[in-house]
């Protein structure tokens, strides 16, 4: 599943995925007809028209023996609202099994493949965001670090306060905008403190706000995706 | 306005509209209690005895943690000194303290002859206003306030004071420096376990009636001097109640 | 899209712009962050009470009527009596009238945040008796004529600068700006008015139905001079904070003081069972308990039920990305921080908060900090939705959304929208990042750049990408 952010703002992450997930030997899918998971609206207190949205996304999935999804707040919308959502539903058993068979991409390549040991795309000291919807929502804080702390080629440090909001919310960041971006310097400063060259995520929304600051201040630490600092799997 | 009848009942037909509700299907189970909690208490109580050791360390450095200042004696006479001492460093002249009743002893005179006059407190009601009033102005005038302790807390180095007949609430809340003396048998381990006493000292005998002679309508949990942090969140000790709480433990027990 | 600028946005971004106020949110927060962490560290069974805590709750809220009716037997047996306010103009006519049949003239409160609901302040004043708030930071907010700014540190927004300049215009002498100075300056000032008043207010962090019992938590020793001290006392209470037995309440001590200030416990649990009674020299010869609804019963069935648990401790607001900066004032009503949105919507209901539904990322750590696990962004949502449901949300922003659902359930017209999104960002579009967008986009823009869409999105570049395999 790629969601819309990915598909639209970070559609590189997306090919990496495909390409990385191939080379493991898995045969990857990408059913037609994806939007986006609904979190948007869901959040926003437009439940009619997630629900709306998961009853079109539930059936494109049928037949993936797993799903992997690259942002934790898609992967926690499908995991954890898809089954409420469509409880009078005649889909409710189906939105259960997907619920069931999705993993954010570090879940699957961890739990499900057990691969945690790549080497690095990028060079030099790389810290790691903890996205809220995928360490609170989903309760995964180790896969990525897994990752990250056996990436050959790279130094990983943890970012002091990692867990902390990036500011970026979905709508919250547009309807409270300097609230939002100040809530962003604090993380960028904990990211300056740990002398990070990378800031990882496991989230397009979190990358998009952080990455969006980070440009805005012409700094030169770059915000990237899992995906894009796993070049190859090495054991 | 509204009376009890239509206060609760609008209470209860909320309540029937709640099943279903989103929060109202989780689980509601409350805190297990002891079904007669004076024989459990009086278990604990022996069951403690043995260990009564630990249970000190445990409640000094918990207390003193608190900036609690911990002393320990081997006999009641030796309390008088260690009060003394506390009076002198502090320049302190005037005492109050429960009254020896319920104290279990009476350290008047041996204060004396440290220089400090210490005024107990009647053991029985003042119904005249007049004379509780003057009692409230000795009080508040008072240096330093000598009571005892019902449990020592060692999980949070509290105290715990009931009030009541001879033991006036303003004692430990009025004078700068507070003096509580305990022994061994006030010890327990844990807030659960103080719960279990708490449950004892209600506990409702088979005539439907709490045993409550002497009692006051005050129970409480000491645990340190008063402080406070509301400007810039400098921590400053005393600002109502007092700055300093002594607790003397009494090895060879109070009496009583 | 001028609705997007409300009035909390401008209170929002007035706060942002207070560069005390964020320097002493951050070193309060923070602090109070690190405390939490640290007892909750070196009490493993903390999260095992949690849950016993929230259970707890639970099972008071479903038989409420019945533990109401056993506090009100014991605290009438203790020669108490008890009091019933629908609502927070029932609740100050109550107190009136016990302060004007017993003649009083001058109150001393403890800190409460059930009085503050009600505005009893100010109709206290206006009946012609005094209230002095004494807990140090509420002293503090009176003088200035405030609001507290955070639930259990109401003052955190001044400096002791500030504080010095209230003192001094309050006692008309000067006034050193030390917290030590000023702390005994205050302890003096309120010794008398102790000593003084007829009537004491307290709210109650707890009342225990079995044994008729109100419990008063407070660090300063302020609860206890106010229940002790002068000849009346009322409690005001939410009937939310009834709970069956001492068993329970020993559970609820081990974990509020922790998630508050990081305290095992507070220096002073006060556990005051009625009237003063035969034999005892001091204390209350009236003792009143106001029990409140003031909108609290009718969510027993409704959206805000798990609101009911809250102990108002203080770990959300902390915790809280959006508080920590903007801080308490900023949200407008008694309650500040994500709990104290739904207390809002709860006392004045959903209307008054279609913008602060939205004062939330979303991001769930005010979840993870409190006591009894609260679903705070749950209910938030819950709360978007109503007003979604209710046509309260601004006409503009459903518009919008509903479009933008159009777009989501119609995979086609998505790929058509993209495309017209990679024509129309052309203009804006520089070194590969857009910047200076209108509209709604343009709030984004404003302070972050935003990566343009793809040249070709991922489901473009999926044919190809299937040839690869």
């Amino acid at each position: 599943m790629v969601t819309c952010l990915g598909d639209l703002f970070y559609p590189e992450v997306g090919v990496r995925i495909v390409r990385l997930l191939r080379r493991l030997g898995v045969t990857v899918d990408f059913p037609a007809g994806q939007t986006c998971c609904g979190l948007p609206l869901f959040n926003s207190g437009y439940h009619a028209e997630a629900a709306e949205v998961a009853r079109r996304t539930l059936p494109l999935f049928r037949d993936s023996q797993h799903v992997v999804v690259p942002s934790g707040s898609c992967a926690w919308m499908v995991k954890h609202e898809y089954p409420g959502l469509m409880k009078d539903s005649p889909l409710r058993a189906e939105a259960e099994r997907l619920a069931s068979r999705t993993y954010e991409l570090s879940q699957f390549l961890v739990s499900v493949l057990g691969k945690t040991r790549f080497s690095s795309a990028v060079a030099g000291r790389v810290t790691y965001h903890d996205s809220c919807h995928l360490r609170r929502g989903l309760g995964e804080s180790e896969s990525p670090r897994t990752l990250l702390r056996n990436l050959q080629g790279a130094e990983f440090v943890e970012l002091p306060a990692s867990d902390e909001c990036c500011g970026f919310g979905g709508s919250f960041a547009v309807r409270l905008p300097e609230v939002s971006s100040s809530i962003v310097d604090r993380k960028l400063a904990n990211v300056e403190a740990a002398g990070a060259a990378c800031l990882v995520a496991c989230d397009a929304g979190c990358l998009m706000q952080m990455g969006g600051r980070l440009r805005r201040r012409n700094s030169p630490i770059r915000a990237m995706h899992l995906a894009e600092v796993l070049e190859a799997d090495v054991g | 306005m509204t009376d009890r009848a239509a206060f609760l009942d609008r209470i209860r037909s909320e309540m029937a509209r709640a099943r279903g509700v989103g929060g109202a299907a989780q689980r509601g189970e409350l805190a297990p209690r002891p079904a007669r909690p004076r024989e459990i208490a009086e278990t604990l109580r022996r069951e403690l005895a043995e260990r009564w050791r630990e249970t000190l360390e445990k409640f000094r450095v918990e207390f003193e943690r608190v900036a609690g200042v911990y002393h320990r004696v081997a006999s009641v006479d030796d309390v008088p000194d260690v009060i003394g001492a506390i009076a002198r460093e502090r320049d302190s002249r005037r005492a109050i303290a429960w009254h020896p009743a319920a104290l279990g002893v009476d350290w008047r005179s041996a204060l004396s002859t440290h220089g400090l006059t210490t005024v107990a407190m009647p053991a029985a009601g003042v119904e005249s206003a007049v004379e509780r009033q003057a009692l409230r102005d000795l009080i508040a005038a008072a240096d330093i306030g000598v009571t005892g302790v019902d449990l020592a807390v060692a999980e949070t180095g509290s105290l715990v004071l009931r009030s009541g007949s001879g033991r006036p609430r303003s004692t430990s809340l009025l004078p700068p420096y507070h003096v509580a003396v305990f022994d061994r048998h006030a010890l327990v381990e844990s807030l659960a376990q103080a719960g279990i006493f708490l449950e004892a000292w209600h506990e409702v005998s088979s005539e439907g009636r709490e045993d409550a002679s002497g009692r006051g309508g005050v129970i409480n949990f000491i645990t340190g001097p008063s402080r406070t942090a509301d400007i810039e969140l400098t921590l400053t000790r005393g600002v109502h109640g007092p700055k300093e709480v002594h607790a003397i433990f009494v090895e060879g027990g109070l009496g009583g | 899209m001028t609705e997007l600028t409300t009035p909390f946005r401008q209170r929002a971004a007035a706060a942002l712009d207070d560069a005390f106020l964020r320097q002493a949110l951050t070193i309060a927060t923070t602090k109070f962050i690190d405390l939490r962490r640290e007892a909750f560290d070196e009490f493993p069974e903390g999260e095992a009470l949690r849950d016993r805590a929230r259970a707890i709750k639970e099972a008071t809220l479903q038989r409420l009527d019945h533990y109401l009716g056993q506090l009100i037997d014991n605290i009438e047996r203790r020669g108490g009596h008890v009091h019933y306010a629908d609502t927070a103009a029932d609740a100050r006519r109550i107190i009136l009238d016990i302060a004007r049949r017993t003649g009083a003239r001058l109150a001393v409160k403890s800190k409460s945040m059930a009085t503050e609901e009600i505005e009893l302040n100010e109709a206290l004043l206006e009946a012609g008796v005094t209230p002095v708030e004494t807990d140090l930071g509420e002293y503090i907010i009176q003088l200035a004529h405030e609001k507290p700014s955070h639930i259990i540190a109401p003052a955190i927004h001044k400096t002791k600068g500030q504080v010095a300049e209230l003192f001094a215009k309050e006692l008309k002498r000067e006034v050193a700006a030390d917290p030590e100075e000023l702390t005994r300056i205050a302890r003096v000032e309120l010794r008398d008015k102790f000593l003084a008043a007829d009537l004491g207010i307290t709210g109650a962090n707890f009342a225990v139905a079995d044994t008729g019992t109100v419990v008063l938590v407070t660090n300063e020793g302020n609860g206890r001079m106010v229940t002790s001290l002068p000849r009346v006392h009322v409690a005001v209470m939410g009937v939310e904070k009834v709970i069956p037995s001492m068993s329970d309440l020993v559970v609820f001590l081990a974990i509020l003081a922790k998630s508050a200030t990081g305290q095992k416990l507070s220096s002073y649990t006060t556990l005051v069972q009625g009237p003063r009674r035969a034999g005892e020299l001091e204390g209350a010869e009236e003792f009143h308990l106001v029990l409140l609804d003031n909108g609290r019963v009718k969510q027993i069935g409704g959206t805000l039920r798990e609101a009911l648990a809250c102990l108002r401790c203080g770990a959300c607001l902390n915790v809280c990305p959006v508080y920590r900066q903007i801080g308490g004032h900023a949200y407008g009503y008694t309650y500040p921080g994500p709990i104290g949105i739904l207390l809002t919507a709860m006392l004045h209901g959903g209307e008054a908060v279609t913008d602060l539904a939205h004062a939330s990322s979303l991001c769930g750590a005010c979840l993870d900090a409190c006591p009894v696990r609260i679903d705070i962004p749950r209910m938030l949502i819950e709360l978007r939705n109503e007003n979604v449901e209710h046509e309260v949300a601004p006409r503009g922003e459903r518009l919008v959304f509903r479009l933008f659902a159009r777009l989501l359930t119609r995979p086609r017209l998505f790929r058509l929208a993209a495309s017209l999104g990679r024509l129309a960002q052309r203009p804006f579009t520089r070194g590969g990042a857009i910047r200076g967008l209108p509209g709604l986009f343009g709030e984004w823009t404003r302070t972050r750049d935003l990566p343009p869409v793809a040249r070709q999105t991922f489901t473009e570049r999926w044919a190809s990408l299937e040839r690869e395999a």
